[in-house]
């Protein structure tokens, strides 16, 4: 386990911040807020040219060869600027488990052309109870001919205006196993019968769609991995979309706790920067605190996915479950200690609160998480 | 992670395992074996058994060097050894003191004859150390201790009282905070010195807790005599000295979690895998109006959390180790790891109670007390966790000011 960066890493690292804080102004998110789309393709252009978008994909599929490791570091800046649009959806959702689970044929047609910027992509799992779990997946698709027939509604897929491409999890065979009987199809968005329409949600810099397919045809090539084993694939991508988001969460975290402090520092009250009061001194420490051992429990996380170790799954369980907490905890602090400015919908500090609890949501909440790891002492 | 071990580490991790089980104490880890009475001299004499053991077999006096009596070792064995340790539960023995304060703030301070002299007797458990800081008015506000220490030719003549002192009884020698310069400014009139516990002018005697026990004691110095040459530092620098001595401690989580010391924690948290163990245990064997605890969301979220937090505490202090091998310093941070390990050392103890019911009344020496009534005496000795070695609200101000940068 490496737990310090090294010097390339460091650059990345730097190289990241700067990008961002250049392309992605609080400007430009605040603009794509009051977006249908809520994406930039001019910035997803830069994004492709500073080789992010296929950062962990082999050379031979046009990337950059990178680790896991390394992209959580890109996860992590991309938190603290609270970049929005459709990165993790297009590289977690949909380019990962087409490397992992995608033929080789598969593999040479899409990720170059999401490594390039050319193809944007999302992932269409949740249904109407919101869960993400096998037996949530009830959307069908059924054989006929050589194509598939999808029909039904999807709930909560992120970027479905902006994607290319939607990779649907739908149920093709109905067993005793919920886990059996689920296949992922990789469907272009321009086909007949697919509508997409906003979910307002709270959280806006992440747009969320229901997404009706009606009778939508899919030919049994865009299958992405086996038939009716689409589901260790969907855990898989859960896996590591939540490491993505636990280092995002740190990022974001960092940001909300270095601008609370300068913010603590500045103001003045009673004659004296708040920052000297004890009240207030004691919560940064716990915000500082509670950032400290998320982002233990991260980068133990991404190591242990980079590694293929067997203790990835408890890694990211502990880690999402601390770091969502951890998160919400830092943001209500962050929120307090700025007072009423921080209260107002011009200051940034909601945005970031407002993060907290979308990516808390995401792919299982703190409760779910500890639960998976009460389990494993049972 | 042990599947990418190579055979080297597995090599060593049996040889660690068949030592400690040719070594340990008859019966340890089992309900034949008898600790001997907490604080006793007996306990203090099988820990100094033990740690002259240890240090015989290469075990222990790990980042020190050869001339002060160190054994040197890679990381990566000590973190083994000290896991190994960690997993059997081994005795710590009251000698922690010495090594997690003495030792290290005698070679960042010492003078070379005193690093020669101390740091070996420390390593091979020849000698047990006390420290002589607190003062009945002198507690978060160390600075304000009043033990004088005054000059005369060759020595120093101290008088006054210390408190909360841990490994009060028995220690061989201590260390000391008095003042030296009654008119310079605060931080600056303090002296720091190391004085043998036979000498006259020094008595001691018991500060009995709320948990029951003297795990504590005052000690009173009477025209005590000490030669300036254990004086360590400058004169008027002890307040330094001090603060040094309180990082080592505070980031080797105190005597009570016992011997890991330093700030490589992965031993450490290892151990309060075990303090999980336990804590499910309690949930798995007791029922509540008929329900096993065990099976109660509540109860399962809150030993989960337990789990994740230990968890969080071992790669931290992986990070600390990482941070250390490439010469980043370690110092306010351990206020950070302090807080968190004493913090959740109490939570557990409430834990515990809630669980426990009208059994949680039951204390050690009770009839149908659970488990001999530790549940109780650890809720109760967590409230001192959260109070010794820095408050909590000292360790907070340290974050906020000296790594925050907020405002005094």
């Amino acid at each position: 386990m490496e737990f310090t960066l090294n010097e390339e890493q460091e650059m990345l690292k730097t190289m990241a911040r700067d990008f961002l804080a250049n392309e992605c102004p609080k400007t430009l998110v605040r603009e794509l807020m009051e977006d249908e789309v809520g994406h930039s393709p001019e910035l997803w252009k830069k994004m492709a040219e500073v080789g992010w978008l296929g950062l962990v994909f082999p050379e031979e599929y046009g990337g950059a060869g990178m680790s896991f490791r390394d992209l959580t570091i890109l996860c992590e800046e991309m938190g603290r600027a609270m970049l929005p649009g459709p990165f993790l959806s297009t590289l977690f959702l949909v380019g990962l488990p087409i490397l992992s689970a995608g033929t080789e044929e598969q593999k040479k047609e899409y990720l170059p052309k999401i490594a390039n910027g050319e193809m944007v992509c999302t992932l269409a799992a949740l249904e109407e109870d919101g869960d993400l779990w096998a037996q949530g997946i009830q959307l069908k698709a059924v054989q006929r001919g050589d194509d598939y027939i999808i029909d039904g509604t999807k709930l909560f897929v992120p970027d479905a205006k902006a994607a290319d491409y939607i990779l649907v999890a739908a149920r093709t065979q109905r067993t005793a196993d919920p886990e059996e009987g689920i296949t992922l199809f990789l469907i272009d968005t321009t086909e007949w019968g697919i509508y997409a329409t906003l979910l307002k949600t709270m959280d806006e810099t992440r747009k969320q769609y229901e997404v009706v397919f009606n009778k939508v045809a899919v030919p049994a090539r865009n299958i992405i991995g086996e038939l009716n084993k689409g589901w260790p694939v969907i855990k898989d991508v859960a896996l590591k979309t939540t490491a993505a988001l636990c280092a995002e969460m740190v990022g974001g975290g960092e940001w909300v706790l270095e601008t609370t402090i300068n913010y603590a520092k500045d103001r003045i009250a009673f004659g004296v920067p708040i920052g000297s009061f004890q009240i207030i001194k004691h919560k940064c420490a716990d915000m500082y605190s509670a950032l400290e051992y998320a982002r233990s429990l991260m980068e133990w996380a991404a190591e242990a996915i980079k590694e293929d170790s067997p203790d990835a799954p408890t890694a990211v369980s502990m880690a999402k479950s601390y770091c969502g907490d951890a998160y919400r905890i830092v943001t209500d602090h962050g929120v307090q200690i700025h007072g009423g400015i921080g209260f107002t919908w011009d200051h940034d500090m909601h945005l970031y609160f407002k993060r907290a609890r979308s990516s808390d949501t995401a792919f299982g909440d703190s409760n779910y998480h500890r639960e998976l790891i009460a389990r494993q002492l049972d | 992670m042990v599947s990418n071990e190579s055979a080297k580490a597995d090599a060593l991790r049996q040889e660690v395992r068949n030592w400690l089980r040719e070594n340990l104490p008859k019966g340890w880890g089992t309900p034949e074996y008898v600790l001997p009475e907490p604080y006793s001299k007996e306990s203090h004499e099988r820990g100094k058994e033990w740690t002259k053991k240890l240090y015989d077999a290469g075990y222990t006096g790990f980042g020190y060097p050869k001339e002060y009596g160190g054994i040197e070792r890679p990381p990566e064995e000590i973190a083994i050894i000290r896991q190994e340790m960690a997993r059997t539960g081994t005795p710590g023995g009251p000698l922690s003191l010495g090594l997690l304060v003495a030792a290290p703030t005698i070679l960042s301070h010492g003078e070379e004859w005193q690093k020669k002299r101390f740091i070996p007797k420390v390593l091979n458990g020849e000698e047990s150390w006390c420290e002589g800081f607190s003062e009945p008015d002198a507690g978060s506000d160390l600075a304000n201790v009043q033990t004088t220490a005054v000059r005369d030719g060759d020595e120093w003549v101290i008088n006054g009282q210390k408190c909360w002192t841990s490994m009060w009884e028995f220690a061989d020698w201590g260390l000391l905070v008095a003042r030296t310069e009654p008119d310079a400014p605060r931080h600056r009139n303090l002296s720091y010195f190391l004085f043998d516990t036979t000498t006259p002018g020094f008595s001691r005697r018991p500060l009995r807790q709320m948990s029951g026990e003297a795990e504590f004691g005052e000690m009173f110095f009477d025209d005590m005599r000490v030669p300036h040459k254990n004086m360590m530092s400058e004169q008027g620098r002890g307040w330094y000295v001090a603060m040094t001595a309180l990082q080592h401690e505070r980031s080797g989580g105190g005597a009570f979690f016992g011997g890991a010391g330093g700030a490589d924690l992965a031993g450490l948290s290892d151990r309060r895998s075990a303090a999980i163990e336990s804590a499910v245990d309690l949930a798995k064997n007791t029922r509540r109006y008929g329900k096993v605890v065990w099976e109660d969301d509540v109860f399962r979220q809150r030993i989960a959390q337990f789990a994740i937090e230990a968890q969080a505490m071992r790669w931290s202090g992986a990070r600390i180790t990482a941070k250390l091998r490439k010469g980043i310093p370690f110092g306010n941070e351990a206020s950070v790891v302090k807080n968190f390990q004493a913090e959740m050392r109490e939570r557990r103890g409430d834990m515990a109670m809630e669980i426990l019911g009208a059994y949680s009344q039951l204390v050690r020496g009770s009839r149908r007390a659970v488990d001999e009534g530790d549940w109780v005496y650890d809720m109760l000795r967590s409230r001192g966790s959260t109070i010794e070695m820095g408050t909590s609200e000292i360790n907070r101000n340290i974050i906020a000011e000296r790594i925050l940068g907020l405002p005094r």
